[in-house]
């Protein structure tokens, strides 16, 4: 079965005066534990895509099933649910809580599920340590350079040990070193059987996933499947 | 995620902004302050009051003069010199829930003791005047009937009249000059202090026969008016004594219709009753300005909530996306609105409590803080802050993840 299924999404923003089709009739099927990178040109659709596939939007037309439940049926608090157990999102510009300490931050989503205070400390210290940042814990996102803000937002994402990763440009602002080191700990995570799907515009980051996915003007240009992940 | 976690996260949204959080505590403070004062004052009123009207005496009767014009309204109450003393003896006589009777003629004289002269209200009534007010002789002793027999010179004085005029010596059994009359004096009054604006120790009472003979130069028996007609009521027969007073002065004063009543006759009961509706109305008025204030606080929470809620959509938006649900972030800007206004309440009770007592002590009017008072505004208080919070919390509950996120 596939964990993600989109059929004819669309996506289309009618705020503006003029319409905006951001996604435009997308097809899309991932199977569990694949790796998939989301390239593209800027405005080409890739943030939107993921906002879909991470439930924090819904498509304007077509058919979204996740893990075969279908998005339309499932009420906003369902969403909710979703978005804490089953999916991980580093967002395109982190989106960390300022007045917050990192541990803080990677603590929320443990906060959101239910889980008591003392398990939920150890599990975000250890996501921390995951990412690298066990002795930056206690700054705030404001004491911390974008890269390690970068690696705090992942530390949150998979905290919750989700099934599904999104990241929206997750090396965009590290250097290669540290962006290798991510790599590594998404690679480690398929390699547990989590689902990851990244966008990048780096061809080097998109080459160590094993399916890339090209973007444009809403569509799906191109869709290939390489071999296993490095 | 758990109460004490909700109140945490609101607590932190509080303190995130501190000066805000303060100055919207301040505007609530503020309002539940002066609530609290304001009834405390309006009580203090109230009850006041009605220890003046119980002062007045035991089961009074008051019975005076005048006529209460068509609709109600008086015209001239107490100037008409309608009643007189033969009036009193009728009840006396005639009612039965009547116990005591004690008629008064009252006017203000010179009143002269050795060097020093005063002017002061000279009071000539009736022996059964110390029981029907409750007021009785603190040294020596009150006129008897059979001094009022006599049309005795005798005096006596009040508190303040003994020590104006004779200060620290004895005055049972000194002698003073009333309108160039000589009396002795044979008691002092009590002291009572002030009932119904009037200074009760500032009075001295004689015989009201020795009254019509010497001070008032009235000299025809029939003829004798009186200011005032007091009556003392069996134990709880007041109305019945009202009725038949009433009834007896209108077949004496020949009066047909209940209109065109020449007198007045009014229960303690009355009394008390108009003085509840004064200071009821007095305690209104005060409560609607608190109210008000209040109203203006709550306001200002609900502002500062709105503002708080557009400065923190994105906030919102992460926490939502983070997998907050509705309620959840309902109840985090709930709970911050409420514990801003608690804790202005908290503050509120505090200081409305301090500020009741300063004023009694300092301005000497008299507040009654009831505990009431005090948990009707710490209810309030955290009402405010669902009411004006509500609006707010369910404004940020709603935001879509996309949008807030979006947001700058
Ligand atoms: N809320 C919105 N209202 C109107 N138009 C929008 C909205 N969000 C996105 N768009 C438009 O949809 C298109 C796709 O945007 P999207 O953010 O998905 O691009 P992207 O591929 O992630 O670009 P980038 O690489 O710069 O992040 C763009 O043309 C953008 O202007
Ligand atoms: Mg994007």
């Amino acid at each position: 079965m596939n964990v993600i299924d989109l059929d004819d999404v669309w996506r289309i923003y009618a705020e503006g005066a003029e319409p905006v089709y951001a996604l435009q009739g997308v097809n899309l099927t991932i199977k569990p534990g694949e790796y998939a990178a989301i390239v593209g040109t800027s405005g080409s659709g890739k943030s939107t895509l993921m906002n879909i596939i991470g439930c924090l939007d819904r498509p304007s037309k077509g058919t979204y099933l996740l893990n075969g439940i279908d998005i339309k049926n499932r009420s906003d608090d369902e969403l909710a649910t979703i978005r804490n157990k089953t999916v991980g999102f580093v967002f395109q510009q982190f989106n960390l809580l300022g007045s917050m300490s990192a541990l803080k931050n990677v603590m929320l989503p443990l906060v959101y599920a239910g889980i008591p205070g003392k398990e939920r400390k150890m599990r975000a210290e250890l996501a921390l340590k995951e990412v690298g940042l066990e002795n930056r814990m206690h700054h705030r996102p404001n004491e911390l350079s974008g890269g390690q803000q970068q690696r705090v937002a992942i530390a949150r994402a998979i905290v919750n040990r989700p099934s599904i990763l999104l990241a929206d440009e997750p090396t965009g602002a590290l250097d290669s070193t540290t962006a290798g080191e991510i790599m590594d700990l998404f690679g480690r995570l398929v390699v547990e059987g989590m689902t990851v799907i990244i966008v990048t515009h780096d061809p080097e980051t998109a080459g160590r996933s094993n399916r890339i996915i090209k973007v444009r003007d809403g569509k799906i240009l191109e869709d290939i499947v390489m071999g296993k992940v490095s | 995620m758990n109460a004490l976690e909700l109140l945490s996260v609101a607590w932190q949204g509080i303190l995130s902004n501190r000066l805000r959080s303060a100055l919207t505590v301040l505007g609530i403070l503020i309002g539940i302050a002066s609530v609290i004062t304001l009834l405390g004052i309006g009580q203090g009123a109230k009850e006041e009051a009605e220890s003046q009207v119980q002062a007045l005496g035991v089961n009074l009767i008051y019975i005076r003069p005048g006529s209460v014009g068509a609709g109600g309204i008086s015209m001239g109450k107490g100037t008409a010199p309608t009643l007189t003393y033969d009036d009193a003896l009728a009840i006396k006589e005639n009612c039965k829930a009547v116990k005591e009777v004690a008629a008064q003629y009252s006017q203000s004289f010179q009143v002269q003791y050795g060097e020093k002269n005063t002017m002061t209200q000279i009071n000539a009534t009736e022996p059964a005047y110390t029981d029907i007010r409750n007021f009785f002789a603190d040294r020596g002793r009150f006129f008897t009937d059979q001094e009022m027999a006599d049309t005795a010179r005798v005096c006596v004085i009040g508190d303040t009249v003994a020590n104006d005029l004779i200060g620290e010596e004895n005055p049972v059994g000194k002698q003073l000059l009333i309108r160039g009359e000589l009396f002795d004096v044979i008691g002092v009054m009590e002291k009572k202090g002030m009932t119904q604006n009037m200074d009760m120790d500032d009075q001295i009472f004689i015989p009201l026969t020795t009254g019509y003979a010497t001070l008032f130069g009235l000299n025809t028996i029939s003829g004798k008016t009186v200011k005032n007609i007091l009556a003392q009521s069996i134990d709880g027969e007041d109305w019945q004594a009202q009725f038949q007073i009433t009834n007896l002065l209108r077949l004496r004063h020949n009066i047909q219709n209940p209109e065109l009543d020449d007198f007045m006759v009014r229960t303690q009961m009355d009394i008390m009753q108009t003085a509840q509706s004064i200071t009821g109305v007095f305690s209104l008025l005060l409560g609607a300005t608190a109210g008000i204030s209040l109203l203006v606080g709550g306001i200002g929470i609900m502002n500062i909530m709105l503002v708080s809620v557009t400065e923190r959509t994105r906030e919102i938006g992460v926490r939502k996306a983070l997998g907050a649900k509705y309620g959840q972030i309902l109840s985090q800007f709930v709970i911050e609105a409420v514990l801003i206004s608690g804790c202005g309440g908290l503050l509120g009770i505090c200081l409305g409590v301090s500020g009741s007592s300063f004023i009694s002590n300092v301005a000497d009017w008299p507040t009654v803080v009831t505990p009431s008072s005090i948990v009707l505004s710490a209810v309030v208080s955290v009402a405010i802050g669902l009411f004006f919070g509500i609006y707010p919390a369910r404004k940020a509950a709603k935001l879509d993840p996309i949008v807030a996120l979006r947001s700058e």
